[in-house]
């Protein structure tokens, strides 16, 4: 990890503290106990967050203390969470905000169902 | 300069809003519904200040004591579920 | 169902102050914040006092904590408030996972920070200076190998000087170029003007020519016209006020910016691009007082350049027109973490005078409020000038708002 800032004139020396592995869009990094999902990702250079849900244009952190939700990822199966407040957990399960699929744009339709019938036959109850 | 984003939630830039401001000669609430700016996921918590700024530049009226665009509860995205109140321990 | 007598919203200086005081008196209090970290924006500063001791944010935060949590202060973190609603005769906070009802609450939640939106601000590498402070000194995570910081005001030098200390390097701070949000900070006089302002915290050349000159609008555009094109120097890092940034550049990140020069009155010089290889960039738009709470339970506000922005009416004991609702720190105007810090002693007193009615507390209120005063007086970074002004137009404000409260209860 070569992104930490372990000696600080003022600050002094980065304490110990306990290592915590996570998961990020199915790779596993090393953060630190009370690292936000969004230090720890920059400790290892990883800016890119999410991606833009209309455009695709890529985001990262921006205000860092909860106020923009740019940094909005999936964790565990929740949708929504920021990364800049979130602490690391071990086996956390942290994936990316990617592109939606868009209503009035048909070569961004995606799979999601547009009537009731294609909507039970997606749940398997066709 | 005018392609610079304002609203970084829904990438709403500074031509698009003095376009809208001066083609329907719009009021500031009128403005933010017709191009969802400030409407996005962050709520216009980054933004509010430079549509505030915006709009006055448009207007050319100083800045009210009143909020110049209103603010309504949940000032944080919430899912429905949440919003509904389910799993809430209310002791 | 528990009814608490106070709830504060944001465990920065005020909130963490506010509530040792309502635990010494034994109120039912429970503090949220949406941050895993107590101690707010507080948390992040670290700068040199005149005299040259270091103010140390985490210190700061930590001696607050443990005095609350010494008196068993219930302090919820990681918990976001998205609605206040208003009962006949008490308040229902609104968090993700629970209801607090409660007598009197609290908002205690700072402020948010103003953009200055340049063409490429979106880019990852892109962020406000704030966000560059909590990563440095509370994550203590490096925001990159080679930064620019876009707006020139007193929180971007001082967090500028942060990012030295870390180790962190920095091109330069220059203006963002002119457009219709960024008109103010992309004004070389008036930037030269408020920068003046902060000339007894640093021993620099630059800051000791702004103090000199900023009171005489003609000597200060002198100043600017010999503006040595290669900046004036702070800490070795360069400060432009004759360059500005016109737009970031890179196609998955940031990886360079585009530098223009500008005139006295803040004009593109034609032909002066230049282009700045860097990873990271910050923005400094300055900061506004963050009270969505209070408007969603009906505070009513009041406009003040000096403080910052819209203001939720309040008297000097940091109560609002809408009984039971208190605000401290900067939610009612731009100023030090110690005002805040002093601010939230006078709420939390108040809320206990409230509910106890006693002389002793009303004694300690009173020497509270003059303290705020004296702090205020006292403080070495001043954000806008006419603070006092400000502050007074906000207590004409409630007068009046509580005056016109009164005649329309003797209507009805």
């Amino acid at each position: 990890m070569t992104n930490r800032i372990v000696d600080h004139p003022v600050l002094g020396k980065l304490e110990e503290r306990q290592k915590v592995q996570f998961e990020f869009d199915g790779k596993t990094y090393e953060g630190y106990e009370n690292d936000t999902i969004a230090s720890a990702l920059l400790a290892h250079g990883i800016r890119t967050l999410r991606k833009h849900e209309e455009s695709g244009n890529p985001r990262g952190i921006y205000c860092n203390i909860g106020h923009c939700f740019e940094c909005r990822v999936t964790v565990n199966g929740e949708t929504n969470v920021r990364a800049c407040l979130t602490p690391i957990k071990a086996n956390m399960i942290v994936e990316s905000g990617q592109v939606q699929p868009h209503p009035l744009n048909p070569s961004q339709e995606g799979d999601i169902p547009k009537t009731y019938a294609e909507y039970l036959e997606q749940e398997g109850r066709g | 300069m005018k392609d610079t984003i304002i609203c970084r939630c829904e990438e709403i830039t500074l031509g698009d809003l003095e376009e809208i401001a001066k083609k329907h000669n719009s009021s500031a609430r009128e403005i933010k519904l017709l191009s969802r700016a400030g409407m996005g996921f962050c709520g216009g918590r980054t933004c509010r200040p430079a549509i505030d700024k915006i709009l006055t530049n448009i207007t050319k009226e100083n800045p009210s004591d009143a909020l110049p665009l209103k603010v309504a509860p949940p000032v944080r995205p919430i899912s429905l579920t949440d919003l509904g109140g389910f799993g809430k321990d209310d002791e | 169902m528990q009814i608490y007598d106070v709830v504060i919203i944001g465990a920065g200086p005020a909130g963490l102050a506010a509530a040792i005081q309502c635990r010494e008196n034994n109120l039912d209090v429970v503090v949220l914040d949406e941050f895993p970290r107590a101690g707010g924006r507080l948390l992040g500063q670290l700068h040199q006092e005149p005299n040259g001791q270091w103010w140390n944010g985490i210190e700061e935060s930590k001696a607050l904590l443990e005095r609350a949590e010494s008196l068993e202060t219930d302090i919820q973190l990681g918990v976001s408030v998205h609605h206040i609603e208003k009962l006949d005769d008490q308040f229902v906070i609104h968090t993700k996972k629970k209801y607090f009802h409660t007598r009197n609450v609290l908002i205690a939640t700072g402020a948010a920070e103003s953009p200055a939106p340049i063409p490429g601000w979106t880019l990852p590498g892109v962020m406000s200076i704030g966000a560059a402070q909590v990563m440095t000194n509370v994550h203590r995570v490096k925001v990159g190998e080679k930064g620019i910081i876009v707006g020139v005001n007193v929180l971007s030098a001082a967090i500028a000087r942060e990012l030295q200390l870390a180790g962190i390097e920095l091109h330069s701070m220059a203006l963002p170029t002119r457009n219709v949000v960024v008109d103010e900070q992309s004004d070389p006089r008036l930037v030269m003007d408020r920068l003046s302002r902060i000339a007894h915290l640093a021993p620099s050349k630059f800051i000791q020519l702004g103090s000199k000159f900023a009171k005489y609008k003609f000597v200060q555009s002198l100043a600017l016209k010999y503006y040595p094109t290669n900046g004036i120097k702070m800490w070795g890092m360069p400060i432009y006020l004759n360059k500005a940034i016109k737009q970031i550049n890179g196609t998955d990140k940031v990886e360079s910016v585009t530098m223009v020069d500008v005139t006295i009155n803040g004009d593109i010089v034609e032909n002066s691009e230049k282009e700045i290889p860097v990873d990271f960039v910050c923005i400094a738009g300055g900061l506004y007082p963050l009270a969505e709470l209070a408007a969603v339970v009906g505070c009513p506000f009041i406009y003040s350049e000096e403080l910052g922005g819209h203001i939720p009416i309040h008297n000097e004991t940091m109560e609002t027109p809408v009984k039971g609702i208190y605000v401290a720190g900067n939610i009612t105007g731009i100023e030090s973490s110690k005002v805040a810090r002093e601010q939230g002693k006078v709420a939390g007193l108040a809320i206990a005078h409230k509910e106890l009615n006693s002389i002793d507390i009303e004694e300690k209120l009173q020497a509270a409020v003059r303290n705020v005063v004296a702090t205020r007086d006292a403080a070495s970074i001043q954000f806008h000038p006419g603070i006092s002004e400000g502050r007074k137009k906000v207590s004409t404000a409630f007068q009046e708002t509580m005056k016109t409260q009164k005649e329309l209860e003797l209507v009805r």
